[in-house]
């Protein structure tokens, strides 16, 4: 019985042990390891930047992340490093606003190697709670398992809110006011279609946003920064599929308008502004004073050709006024940038809550950019009106949807830079002066393997400042009752 | 008198003998398909993911078990042996409430929940996980029997009924469609657990008969056990004959052979039959095409107009494959990827497909996307049956040399569409005129083009084509 302890008790050694590093040969490169960390701004409460080397041919992976004080914190592993997330944690917070040194040494069969040690910013700045998004396979008509998970930023934990395996039909278009999930609105499409809305913690509601003065259901949700309001869109969608083209899909409107919700009130209001025939109106969002209406607008091509119509489709980014008192649209539309004119589109227009700056997604053609390989995200500064590419951001494949976080300093961006088809979120920092740091991927325990094994983009990411403490038992019977709550509808002159 | 004893395993081995023989014969092509609808991963995630739902030891049994299915012989076997088992377990319960002398009479009924089971298995949406979860139960009665009595089996039933509940009983993914209910396993699991209690009763009633002991008497049993297990067979082997769809079979079938490019087979297989549905048209089409036979022999067989040549894509799991395979094999890569992609999101249990898996890397081995590829791949090295072939393959990647020289690769990627185009759930002639314009070698798309024009009865295209041509 004693040699089975001991035995048992030298196994559980042996598993614990690391192997030093010894006769290294030392690189004058940085290591190329994955995801990319190198250089990064991470905030003070992100989970452990785990990763692995990119050429999975090492046999161990050995990091030492030290700090200016003397600090030090070591991992290593057969395929990832690991680092105890106490410990992370710890260090992190010693180190705000200073850099971390990691010195990198992996072990191939001709023995160590150490590369050139790389750093990484702490930013003061935190980012919050965590992110809520949607898993879905990038597909394109039909669904399999999905649903809307969220994430603890400060851990590797996630969370299903509902799965598509508790009702018959799919979920899409989660949206909070900034981030509080005090204030939610969650489509359901399908059989049981409805839009659930928690308005200030208030039980489940299940609507029916569809009415006899719009073109059909509410979709892409914005919260008025009161809470008062959402803004959404009615699209008429279809989809065509490219026969050699990278891009395999196109998805575009045939018509679409733009409303404002009153959520106590349940009315729509309709302005004739942004419901006109013939022009497209999409992805409306409130500036971060909730006086104006940011979107994107098009003119429909009158043509026969369906390729000619789709390619010539182009969103400029354009704003008119609202009046959260009256709850009553301005006069005029506004064209902020004419994107147009340059052959280029816009999509996705997000004002940070600070309101110093606009993100927004350019493509060629198009408002559905995530299936645009060359998009890229924008930044539009709110007090002068210059563009500039995100540089930081970007890469050579599609980045689309995005998101600020609370404090405006962080910004989640959707890319498909890992494989060019799964969508992996991603974050920056912006200063104040619009300057933006290199994207960092959601850190994972073992990243190539979790990313390798998921078989579903990250879609939607939205930034939470707390858990959802969504009831997706609660939301499924809700879902699952017939009973729905129709929108109501105001007509408002203009001013 | 010790043979005679143990004449019971001849029934048993008899009646696993028909089961092999039945889904080796005359159903392999179902084995086939619930093969082609699930991918077994040796992964930990893969198995975690499910042995930690209820039932899920069961349900993840059954995925293993349905692996083999590839090899239809080997999945009738595994069935046959499962079945088997069930049957001599149903037997051993039986005879545990009971002499053997008198439990003889009743033999025959331990066949049934085998039976039932066999029924259940005809539906190709049937999960092997429930026959693995009947047999669970089995054993965790049989277990409970055999223990002493005493608080010991007090203490066995207060741990074994959560561990079943949670490795079999609680399971619910016994069946491919989540809305409907499995009443023939219900049944299958009911008759296992409750037959040996009936006939306890029974035995209560008229069980005095039968408590001579004596080798005569015991003799005569035997012929009961005989009597009894041939008059079961005789009444559940007719339903369960009665009750396979040798229809769908034939439709599988057709499914198979254009998966593994059986051409050849195939056109023997419609020379012999002609195919009338859908599934068997499309493949028989696709078969004479790539014989260079199609515009030779198209009106020799049964036709469904385009529908027969190149259908519209459905929103469910089966019928798109043939047609994705046309797709593939005309050279319309994308049109072939995204038909797959959607026959596999569309399987009901939110499972994934190594069949799919495979024409998913291969498309955009095609279409130079090579992590997509890689990924799929890496997936598929994880499975026992397509390993090789995912370690075949890794090494091509970005090897546009190799890509080039291959077979079939290298002619799908000189095939594919050079400009892009639109296309729908609908294949139009403009599809196939411009798949034949950017390359006059790709024979396929000549023969489908033309095919498509005599379908519709569009002389004008065809004579404007054929002149043009000339």
């Amino acid at each position: 019985m004693k040699k089975i302890l001991y035995l048992i008790i030298g196994l559980m050694g042996l598993m614990g042990c690391t192997e030093t590093v010894s006769d290294a040969k030392q690189e004058t490169a940085q290591p190329d390891i994955y995801p990319d960390y190198i250089g990064v701004t991470i905030p003070v409460n992100i989970a452990p930047l785990n990763f692995n080397m990119a050429d999975e041919k090492s046999l161990l992976v050995d990091a030492v992340m030290t700090d200016s004080h003397g600090n030090s914190l070591h991992s290593q592993g057969e395929e990832s490093v690991d680092f105890d997330i106490d410990d992370w944690h710890q260090l992190l917070a010693q180190n705000t606003g200073d850099s971390l040194t990691v010195t990198v040494s992996a072990k191939y069969e001709d023995g160590w190697h150490t590369y050139r040690p790389f750093s990484i910013y702490v930013s003061p700045d935190s980012i919050d709670y965590g992110l809520c998004y949607r898993l879905i396979a990038p597909g394109y008509e039909v669904w399999s398992k999905m649903g809307i998970y969220e994430r603890d930023f400060s851990s590797f934990d996630e969370r299903a809110l509902i799965e598509n395996t508790q009702f018959e039909g799919c979920v899409n278009c989660h949206s909070f006011n900034r981030g509080n999930p005090a204030d939610m609105s969650l489509h359901i499409r399908g059989p049981h279609g409805a839009t659930l809305l928690r308005h200030n913690d208030s039980p489940l509601i299940a609507y029916n946003t569809k009415t006899d003065q719009t073109l059909g259901l509410c979709v892409y949700p914005y919260w008025h920064p009161s809470g008062r309001y959402i803004a959404y869109s009615t699209n008429t969608t279809r989809q065509l599929f490219h026969s050699a083209d990278p891009n395999r899909i196109e998805v575009f409107d045939e018509a679409s308008d733009i409303q404002v919700y009153d959520v106590e009130k349940n009315e729509l209001i309709l302005s004739p502004l942004v419901k006109q025939d013939s022009v497209y109106e999409t992805f409306p969002v409130f500036s971060a004073d909730g006086r104006s209406l940011y979107f994107c607008k098009s003119v429909e091509c009158k043509v026969d050709s369906v390729e000619v119509k789709i390619n010539s489709l182009r969103y400029n980014l354009c704003r008119i006024d609202f009046d959260p008192a009256t709850g009553t649209f301005g006069d005029h539309i506004e064209t902020i940038i004419d994107a147009a004119s340059q052959q280029k589109s816009i999509s996705f227009p997000r004002p940070s809550y600070d309101g110093r700056f606009l993100c927004y997604t350019l493509s060629d053609y198009g408002q559905f950019s995530i299936w645009h390989h060359e998009a890229d995200l924008w930044l539009l500064d709110l007090t002068t009106g210059e563009s500039h590419p995100m540089t930081g951001a970007n890469s050579d494949d599609t980045e689309s949807f995005h998101n600020w976080s609370s404090n405006s300093r962080w910004l989640v961006l959707s890319s498909r830079r890992d494989d060019g088809l799964f969508t992996r979120p991603y974050f920056c920092y912006v200063d104040e002066h619009g300057v933006v740091t290199k994207a960092f991927m959601l850190p994972q325990r073992n990243p190539r393997r979790f990313y390798r094994d998921r078989f579903l983009s990250f879609n939607v990411p939205e930034f939470i400042i707390a858990p959802t403490h969504f009831d997706g038992r609660k939301a499924s019977r809700i879902i699952n009752d017939e009973r729905r709550k129709n929108f109501g509808v105001r007509q408002v002159p203009t001013l | 008198m010790e043979k005679i004893k143990h004449l019971h395993l001849l029934y048993t081995f008899l009646f696993g003998v028909a089961v092999l023989l039945f889904f080796g014969l005359a159903y392999p092509h179902h084995l086939h398909y619930q093969e082609q609808y699930q991918l077994f991963l040796f992964d930990s995630t893969y198995v975690w993911e499910i042995v930690k739902l209820p039932g899920g030891v069961a349900d993840l049994l059954g995925r293993f078990c349905t692996q083999f299915f590839l090899f239809a012989w080997v999945g009738a076997f595994i069935i046959a042996l499962l079945l088997s088992l069930i049957q001599l377990l149903t037997r051993r319960l039986l005879n545990s409430q009971f002499s053997i002398v008198n439990s003889q009479f009743f033999y025959g009924l331990t066949f049934v929940p085998s039976f039932l089971l066999w029924l259940f298995l005809l539906d190709e949406n049937a999960l092997l996980g429930g026959v693995w979860a009947v047999l669970f139960t089995l054993l965790a009665i049989w277990g409970y029997v055999m223990a002493p009595g005493g608080w010991l089996r007090r203490i066995l039933i207060i741990v074994t009924l959560p561990v079943l509940y949670w490795i079999a009983l609680g399971g619910t993914h016994y069946h491919r469609y989540p809305t409907v209910t499995p009443y023939l396993l219900y049944a299958a699991w009911l008759s296992a657990v409750i037959l040996p209690l009936i006939v306890r009763f029974k035995f209560q009633v008229s069980g005095s008969k039968f408590r001579v002991s004596g080798s005569k008497v015991q003799l005569s049993g035997f012929k009961i056990q005989g009597l009894s297990f041939l008059l079961v067979a005789i009444v559940m082997g007719a339903i369960v004959w009665k009750n396979a769809n040798f229809k769908a079979e034939k439709v599988m079938k057709y499914d198979f052979m254009a998966c593994h490019q059986q051409w050849n087979r195939i056109f023997e297989t419609i020379c012999l039959e002609k195919p009338n549905n859908q599934i068997g048209v499309t493949v028989q089409n696709l078969a004479l095409a790539m014989q260079g036979k199609l515009l030779d022999r198209l009106f020799d067989f049964n036709q469904n107009g385009i529908q027969g040549l190149l259908p519209d894509v459905k929103e469910d799991a089966t019928s798109p494959l043939p047609t994705a395979e046309a797709f593939y094999q005309l050279g319309m890569i994308n049109v072939a990827q995204r038909t797959v992609f959607e026959a596999q999101e569309a399987i009901l249990d939110f499972q994934k497909s190594g069949r799919c898996y495979k024409r998913l890397a291969q498309t955009n081995l095609i279409n130079g996307q090579y992590e997509v590829a890689r990924k799929y791949l890496m997936a598929l090295q994880k499975t026992l049956f397509y390993r090789d072939w995912a370690n075949e393959t890794l090494p091509l990647l970005g090897n546009e040399k190799a890509i080039a020289s291959h077979p079939e690769y290298g002619r799908l990627r000189q095939w594919a569409y050079k400009d892009d185009n639109y296309f729908s759930d609908h294949v139009t002639p403009e599809m196939l005129e411009n798949l034949y314009s950017c390359n006059p070698d790709n024979r396929m798309a000549y023969q489908y083009l033309l095919a498509y024009y005599m379908l519709t009865g569009d002389r004008e295209r065809f004579n404007q084509f054929m002149s043009t041509k000339q």
